[in-house]
């Protein structure tokens, strides 16, 4: 029986500090999500599991009712027919079978990845090739000559015997990835040293499987693992910092307080900063292929724009589909419309500038034109609500209030545009207010990639 | 939740090297979240010689907060408050970091004891004598040094010496005045 249909046993109790270098079969339960089987999964093209429809299995108990035998038996069968690689001859059937017919058969494959078929029929005859070769050498085989399977050279790497003797495109096949295992394996090797900054554990001897996974800092080469550094990204700012400085303290490498804006999760630790390179890009390719979730397909309103490591795929019908531009923000960010009155009536400005400033801010989006009128009002020292169009001598005021009024008529707020009266001079207060919001949206961007999934 | 694993690292990674920085850190109860840290005064201050107490309380975050620290021995600098003993540190405030530990973090304060910053005083009185008046300055936190952080220790060298010269072995008769908190009577009764 091949390795690779052996299962791992260490890939079912968690990990298998393999990966994808494994030679024994990783039986991804996870695979398929559970809840697309059951008709929606929330994730919906975010999800990490496969989203397809497991075809009917016929359920154990019925089959072994069916057939009287033992229901593990029937699974057994019906797991191989699913894998669809039955690699493996019963030795009865492959002593008697003519091994010319099995040669050639062979000799067909082989000839069809000759030809370019690059297609399905290479990566098949990939997976298969592995199951074509003998396990001894030429030499020791116990059938000698009969037997039906190919006497390869052994590989330098793997010690197997299974360098293909003629074909030569497979032997660099499996010399490259051979080669790639190994150094794999070495950096693993290497990486098991590596301790973590903040725990002072060895990150891959940690007791949970799920926690041996190192943290990159893009800027530094400090290693942690990914709880410890995300716990210290995502911890609260100690009370009597001021909040940008408290953003940036958490964000910069505890040791060499470096700031860097993203980690990235890691099953090894690197050597080289090529090595590095490859597990960012890596990274990056892998996030590229979910759907952001700030984006919503268009339906909301992604903080990074364009340099956003997810992927924004324009719906047909969505928001922006329609508009040809993100919808507004309606989250709330740190702070909420009341503590950012307070802020407001701090300054002196005229109720059109305070006003100009509640609409250009997306802290007010939840009170509709009338609301922020009065509050502008008042907050100019005003005597209270004043609806009145034409009540002000002031030509500036006029046109505020006229477009303010009209705006709370049309109560399309979407489709007003705040730059449209935004002419006054730039403010102060504003461009703090403005900075404020960037940092908190700074938060947001962290506050996604911490949260992404694993790979 | 306080990582214990990463405390009881460091306690072990402190005592290794307690010979040669004279730091140590001590549990105060079985659960280590208070602890007791021991920093000597630096040489060439007005420090040198005294040994000083630091009172640890570990917060729920460590190590993703900063430990909380406090002078249980009286001293006279800018920096730390002379009633309470509060220090002012920036890396026990804002500019804490996980990466840091109680080792680094006391020899931080020790370091702080030979370079005070009255520009950013904690002790306001303190701060003004040392702008104003060094030599008085220097001569309170001699005083201070000489009759709040030595004389446990000095006390204990002689009761040592004493006990010695009664022809005990010096190492268990440190153990056991330690032991005894320094009661030479206790001690003596003990070793009998």
């Amino acid at each position: 029986m091949s390795m690779s249909t052996r299962v791992c046993k260490f890939y079912a109790r968690g990990r298998c500090l393999k990966g994808e270098q494994c030679d024994f079969y990783h039986e991804r339960k996870d695979d398929i999500c559970p809840y697309f089987q059951k008709g929606s999964c929330a994730y919906g093209s975010r999800c990490r599991n496969k989203h397809i429809i497991k075809a009917s299995q016929p359920s154990p108990l019925a089959s072994s009712s069916a057939n009287g035998r033992p229901s593990h038996f029937s699974d057994s069968v019906v797991g191989h027919a699913g894998k669809g690689i039955s690699n493996w001859v019963p030795k009865a059937a492959k002593l008697s079978s003519p091994d010319r017919r099995v040669r050639t058969s062979q000799r067909k494959q082989t000839a069809s990845v000759r030809n370019g078929d690059v297609g399905e029929s290479s990566t098949s005859s990939a997976i298969s090739s592995a199951h074509l070769f003998c396990t001894f050498a030429a030499a020791n085989c116990p059938l000698g000559d009969k037997c039906s399977r190919i006497h390869g050279n052994q590989c330098l790497y793997c010690r197997k015997f299974c360098l293909h003797p003629t074909d030569r495109k497979e032997k660099e096949n499996h010399l490259r990835t051979c080669d790639k295992k190994e150094k794999y394996l070495q950096a693993l090797k290497d990486s098991q040293e590596i301790e973590c900054n903040v725990c002072l554990e060895r990150v891959l001897s940690k007791p949970k499987p799920s926690d041996c996974k190192f943290g990159l800092l893009p800027e530094c080469d400090h290693a942690f693992c990914l709880s410890c550094i995300r716990n210290w990204r995502n911890s609260a700012p100690t009370s009597g910092m001021d909040i940008n400085n408290a953003a940036n303290t958490v964000r910069t490498c505890p040791v060499c307080r470096k700031l860097s804006y993203f980690v990235i999760p890691s099953g090894i630790w690197y050597s080289t900063t090529e090595e590095k390179q490859e597990i960012i890009d890596n990274y990056k390719a892998n996030c590229k292929l979910i759907d952001c979730k700030h984006f919503n397909s268009g339906n909301g309103n992604c903080p990074f724009g364009a340099s956003c490591f997810y992927k924004h795929t324009v719906k047909p019908g969505s928001y922006t589909w329609i508009h040809h531009r993100p919808p507004p923000q309606r989250r709330q960010n740190n702070f909420s419309m009341y503590e950012m009155l307070d802020m407001l009536s701090e300054v002196d400005l005229s109720s059109a500038e305070y006003y100009s400033i509640m609409r250009g801010l997306d802290f007010f989006d939840d009170m509709d034109p009338f609301e922020m009128m009065a509050v502008s009002d008042r907050l100019a020292g005003g005597s209270g609500p004043c609806f009145g169009p034409f009540d002000s001598d002031d030509e500036d005021m006029n046109f505020f209030r006229m477009a303010a009024l009209s705006e709370a008529l049309a109560s399309g707020v979407d489709d007003f545009d705040p730059e449209d009266f935004d002419d006054e001079a730039f403010d102060p207060m504003e461009t703090a207010l403005i900075s404020m919001m960037m940092q908190s949206n700074m938060e947001d961007e962290e506050d996604e990639e911490d949260s992404d999934e694993d790979y | 939740m306080i990582d214990f694993a990463r405390v009881q690292k460091e306690l072990v990674e402190c005592s290794k090297d307690a010979e040669g920085s004279g730091i140590k850190v001590s549990p105060k109860t079985d659960n280590l979240v208070l602890l007791i840290g021991t920093i000597p005064g630096p040489l060439g201050t007005p420090y040198e010689g005294g040994v000083f107490h630091i009172d640890i309380t570990l917060p729920d975050g460590y190590p993703f907060e900063p430990p909380k620290m406090q002078f249980a021995t009286k001293v006279w600098h800018p920096n730390i408050s002379s009633q309470s003993g509060a220090i002012c540190l920036d890396i026990l405030k804002d500019q804490w970091s996980p990466a840091l530990t109680l080792k680094t973090a006391l020899l931080s304060v020790q370091a702080l004891l030979s370079a005070p910053q009255p520009d950013d005083p904690q002790d306001a009185v303190v701060a003004q004598q040392y702008l104003k008046d060094y030599q008085t300055f220097v001569s309170t936190a001699r005083y201070w040094t000489e009759s709040f952080a030595k004389a446990s220790s000095c006390g204990i060298e002689d009761k040592v010496q004493k006990l010695v010269e009664m022809g005990f072995p010096e190492a268990q008769v440190r153990s056991i005045l330690e032991a005894v908190g320094g009661d030479e009577n206790l001690a003596l009764e003990r070793l009998l």
